[in-house]
């Protein structure tokens, strides 16, 4: 449904043509991983960026360093807790209620307006990382929301052809939305029992041809030539504990050592991403 | 082939080259020119000399046309043109194979007219070459290379002859400090860290360019991370690289600064505003403001919230401010603007036609709507046409007698009872009046809405059946009950139309028999003589009303016709000096106002704009349009029947029998009134009803106060139990609610269905 008060763009995006020249060879070709395979990229982190909310961060992952591929730039803001309304059945702990929204330009498929059912999704599995780090006991009878935008999402800005699923970059973004509102729980001083960060592993294949597959951290798709599975880990370092989990992609089902692996990369990866938000918070109190 | 194509492939130039030509022919040469141009002709061949088999004689007469006949010019032009062309400029080789294919649609037809489908040749196969792109530019818009205009080529150049002029090295480097120090991110912080990203590299792009030197190398980001990446993966927890915070992208220094931490927050030290300000002038504020002043002082009142208040000049004092926010009112629409006329000049002015409405009365199916309504369409109001079909709709009920009737009775009711019910409407104009018609009910049942009908009425017609046993029964029943009352309602003018003469073949004896009966039975009543008249008429065939009749048998009655005898008729004095007295007939809503009201004045006057009170809801509203006769007008007087569009008002305080009055001289309320009453049947203290006009409300007789004498007014006893009827008393009225009631009204009591008194306020 759109939403005719306001000027939307074009219901389909249009890609222009990208013609084979030997000057932007060299920016083709770069397709290989600028890192190594268990190295995520490097993030951003900065809290209390809002001033009107209780808790806020600002979370940027920088770009792998190709121009024109956009990084992920996600902004959440927390507001709580606060008294539940009053039409409200009685709750012995606290609701959480997250939502997550990609701007309208985050992404090459120009965003409705209106959160679509990705959108939505992604805000459940928010939801479920977050719960199992927030001490909910301690706040009954109230609310707390906790609002993700995405304002540039995680994609290929120059590709013309559709780089498999969509759901590769909603794992990226998910797991930056986790490191984030972490941040902001803690930046509005919500008690949690540790800081939850998000990771993702992925199963890629690197040429066409080849059969051979490797795991690595933090994909991207553009970089790889195929993405067979990929999971996202929402996970608690000091109690070493996982809130979250995500898996998708296909995989024989009797391989279960490759299942435990990608889940290991994936909870380094987090653990990686913990660190820097650690030392994020840690700024702040200092 | 379709217009559209067809205007496609119009070749303009070729249009325009015959249009041209055609232009030239009409445009003949003068005898002096064509002298003239045969002269220069001959020179220019003479200068030519050998040359000249090259041109043609035309060729030359067209360079001297175009030189005016200057031979010199045309020379150098001929030789230079024809004789000696210059060598023909080669052509650019690198020429696109096909042109600009988006160029034209039709111009590719021949390139593809013997193209096999499927199989291209190799050499028909066409290179697709791309649009220059700026590089990292956003999409859309131009890819070309921006055009340097005139302004920007003269800088250019200017500014490179001073840098060849020799600006010193160091003045270059401090340009180039001051440039990095402007520019937006680049703090000396930043620029140990290479930053990585599109962003970064547009930056020292755009301020290496912004320099005029050479771009820095930058070499793409590199990454430090440690090279300790095991590519054995083990179920064993492996050391990862440690992950170092990134540096803010553009975006975020944007958004936060470049400030790395923020969270070192400057402690806020107070100081004050106005230190250096004069004591006199810090004194000022320690007290309250005059405006607080004002505020304590209306919540002292008890006042609400107060509104925006004008300022005054001084201190107010409090109470006085404090009732003018009290009679503050804030409405969401302007007032309606007032012309300020002074009605009654403007009314003598106008010198328009005389108004006057007029009831009719009498007995049920005595014949008033067909009287009416044969009046409506000898008078041309209403066309033949709408008549036949009524006709045809009666028949179909089987009612053909009733079609004249149903001009005025409309409702479905009515048409189906064959009664009026209620008070119809409807207007002529003859050559000096304009007369409102007020078709009453003749059935007893709607005596209240007759009784509304003859007070908006400044005379009345009294029809009277006049066939055998008719006009016996009519005048025990409603023919006497109605002339007592519209003579109570204080209508002085009464014309007695003796209808359905043709029924008995327009005889005079019976006319002369009823007319005795009538007047003397009117003159009882209260009637006097001379406002007394009589006119013989058919209603169904229209005798004697506006013509007269050609029945030789009616050749007795030399009299005037009813129309004649309503123009007759003057109008009653109106009351246009006194307050404004309206009785609402009707409301109802209008696409220009919810409220909308019609009725007749009964005194005063009214214009667009003026406020007016209506009673009893004692609520206030403004006229924003007057109807009258279905034309808008700026004003009215008493005696015209209008429609009034109201503002400012809510509906529910507006009923039908209610009083617009002036505001600054408003109708009293009551629920107990005195009046001097006539009455018709034997009163005591009981239930009535009370009729004013539309209005009618219960009550009951609460004392019979006296006796009073019919002619002196003289009290002939005090406190009697019971009146009589046809006596005059004084009694006293109380009724269930409030009532907007003045001196000098016309009441009519009823209890029971019958009419048991009539009488004036006291």
């Amino acid at each position: 449904m759109t939403d005719r008060r306001r000027i939307n763009g074009p219901a389909g995006a249009t890609i222009p043509p990208v013609y084979d020249d030997e000057s932007r060879l060299d920016l083709k070709t770069a397709t290989g991983r600028s890192r190594p395979p268990n190295a995520i990229r490097k993030m951003y982190l900065k809290t209390g960026v809002t001033p009107s909310a209780s808790g806020s961060a600002y979370l940027e992952i920088e770009t792998s360093g190709k121009p024109g591929v956009s990084g992920l730039k996600l902004s959440c803001s927390v507001h709580g807790p606060r008294s539940l309304p009053r039409s409200s059945p009685f709750s012995p702990h606290i609701v959480l209620s997250t939502h997550v929204k990609y701007a309208p330009f985050a992404t090459k498929q120009r965003r409705g307006y209106l959160r679509d059912p990705s959108e939505r999704d992604l805000g459940t599995h928010l939801e479920a990382a977050l719960r199992g780090s927030i001490i909910a006991d301690r706040w009954p009878k109230s609310g707390v929301d906790i609002i993700i935008s995405i304002i540039e999402g995680d994609q290929d800005r120059e590709t013309s052809r559709f780089q498999g699923d969509e759901v590769w970059d909603m794992m990226n973004a998910l797991s930056g939305c986790i490191t984030v509102a972490s941040a902001a729980l803690a930046d509005a001083g919500i008690d949690c029992v540790d800081t939850v960060a998000g990771g993702v592993a992925a199963l890629v294949q690197n040429t066409s041809d080849d059969s051979t597959t490797s795991i690595v951290v933090d994909p991207i798709p553009s970089e790889h030539e195929k993405i067979l599975a990929a999971c996202c880990i929402a996970y608690l370092p000091t109690r070493d504990e996982v809130t979250n989990l995500w898996f998708r992609g296909d995989l024989p089902a009797s391989d279960m050592e490759l299942y435990t692996r990608l889940v290991e990369q994936g909870i380094q990866a987090s653990a990686n991403a913990n660190r820097v938000l650690v030392e994020c918070l840690n700024g702040t109190v200092g | 082939m379709s217009r559209h194509q067809y205007i496609r492939n119009l070749d303009y130039r070729d249009a325009i080259d015959e249009f041209e030509g055609y232009a030239e022919e009409e445009d003949e040469l003068s005898p002096e020119d064509r002298a003239l141009m045969t002269a220069g002709t001959i020179d220019v061949q003479a200068a030519l000399g050998v040359e000249v088999s090259k041109v043609t004689v035309a060729q030359i007469e067209e360079a001297l046309w175009h030189y005016y006949f200057d031979v010199d010019k045309s020379v150098t032009y001929l030789t230079t043109k024809f004789i000696n062309p210059p060598p023909k400029e080669t052509k650019p080789a690198a020429k696109q194979p096909h042109g600009n294919p988006f160029q034209s649609r039709t111009s590719l037809a021949h390139v593809f007219r013997d193209m096999p489908w499927g199989n291209v040749p190799k050499h028909r196969e066409t290179t697709f070459i791309p649009p220059p792109m700026a590089r990292l530019g956003l999409l859309g818009g131009s890819g070309a290379a921006p055009k340097i205009s005139k302004l920007q080529a003269l800088a250019a150049a200017r500014k490179k002859k001073a840098e060849e002029k020799g600006a010193t090295q160091d003045k270059m480097e401090s340009a180039r400090t001051k440039m990095n120090e402007l520019s937006v991110g680049d703090t000396p912080a930043a620029r140990e860290v290479p930053l990585a990203g599109a962003f970064s590299k547009r930056l020292k792009t755009s301020e290496s360019t912004a320099q005029g030197r050479v771009p820095l190398v930058l070499s793409e980001p590199t990454r430090s991370e440690p090279s300790q990446s095991s590519s054995a993966l083990v179920r064993e927890p492996e050391i990862m690289p440690s992950v170092d915070k990134a540096p803010q992208s553009m975006f975020a220094q944007t958004l936060f600064g470049s400030h790395a931490d923020v969270f070192h927050r400057v402690p806020q030290e107070s100081y004050s505003l106005y230190a250096d300000l004069p004591p006199s002038v810090l004194d000022a504020f320690t007290k309250p403001s005059p405006d607080d002043v004002v505020l304590a002082a209306q919540a002292k009142a008890g006042k609400k919230t107060p509104a925006a208040q004008p300022k005054k000049k001084g201190t107010p004092s409090a109470d006085a401010v404090a009732g003018e926010v009290g009679e503050l009112k804030i409405s969401d629409a302007p007032l309606p603007k007032s012309r300020n006329f002074d009605v009654l000049s403007e009314f003598e002015k106008s010198k328009s036609k005389k108004t006057a409405s007029f009831v009719v009365v009498g007995h049920v199916d005595a014949g008033k709507s067909t009287m009416m309504g044969r009046l409506l369409l000898e008078l041309k109001v209403i066309d033949q046409r709408t008549v036949d079909k009524l006709r045809r709709e009666a028949e179909t009920i089987g009612k053909t007698s009733f079609a004249l009737a149903w001009v005025l009775d409309q409702r479905s009711e009515e048409r189906a009872r064959g009664v009026t019910i209620d008070i119809a409407t409807n207007r002529f104009e003859t050559e000096h009046t304009a007369f409102t018609i007020l078709d009453a009910p003749g059935h007893r049942d709607f005596i209240p809405n007759m009784i509304a009908g003859a007070s908006q009425a400044d005379f009345a017609i009294l029809v009277v059946d006049s066939s055998t046993g008719a006009f016996e029964s009519g005048l025990k029943g409603q023919t006497k009950e109605h002339s007592l009352l519209i003579r109570s309602m204080g209508v002085s003018r009464i014309i007695v139309a003796v209808n359905k003469l043709d029924a008995v073949a327009w005889s005079q004896e019976r006319f002369d028999e009823i007319k005795d009966q009538v007047s003397g039975f009117l003159s009882v009543t209260g009637f006097q003589q001379k406002n007394i008249a009589f006119v013989p008429v058919s209603g169904l065939q229209g005798d004697n009303l506006v013509r007269r009749s050609t029945d030789p048998a009616a050749s007795w009655y030399t009299g005037p016709t009813l129309v004649e005898e309503l123009e007759n008729s003057e109008p009653s004095v109106r009351a246009l000096a006194k307050p404004l007295r309206m009785t609402i007939s009707e409301v109802y809503r209008t696409m220009q106002s919810p409220v909308t009201i019609a009725g007749r004045i009964d005194a005063g006057s009214v214009q667009m704009g003026d406020a007016v009170l209506i009673q009893p809801s004692s609520e206030k509203a403004y006229v924003k349009s007057i109807q009258a006769d279905d034309a808008p007008v700026d004003w009215a007087v008493a005696g015209q029947n209008i429609v009034l569009h109201l503002s400012h008002i809510d509906p529910i305080h507006v009923k039908v029998g209610d009083i617009i009055c002036d505001p600054a001289k408003p109708i009293p309320r009551a629920d107990t009134f005195t009046m001097k009453a006539l009455a018709f049947d034997f009163l005591m203290p009981m239930q009535v009803d009370v009729h004013r006009g539309r209005l009618h409300a219960a009550g009951r007789i609460e004392t019979i106060t006296a006796l009073l004498d019919k002619v002196s007014g003289a009290v002939v006893k005090k406190k009697p139990r019971i009146v009589k009827p046809a006596t005059v008393a004084r009694i006293v009225v109380k009724l269930d609610q409030l009532v907007p009631l003045e001196k000098g009204l016309r009441v009519v009591l009823r209890s029971g269905g019958q009419t048991v008194a009539a009488g004036l306020l006291e």
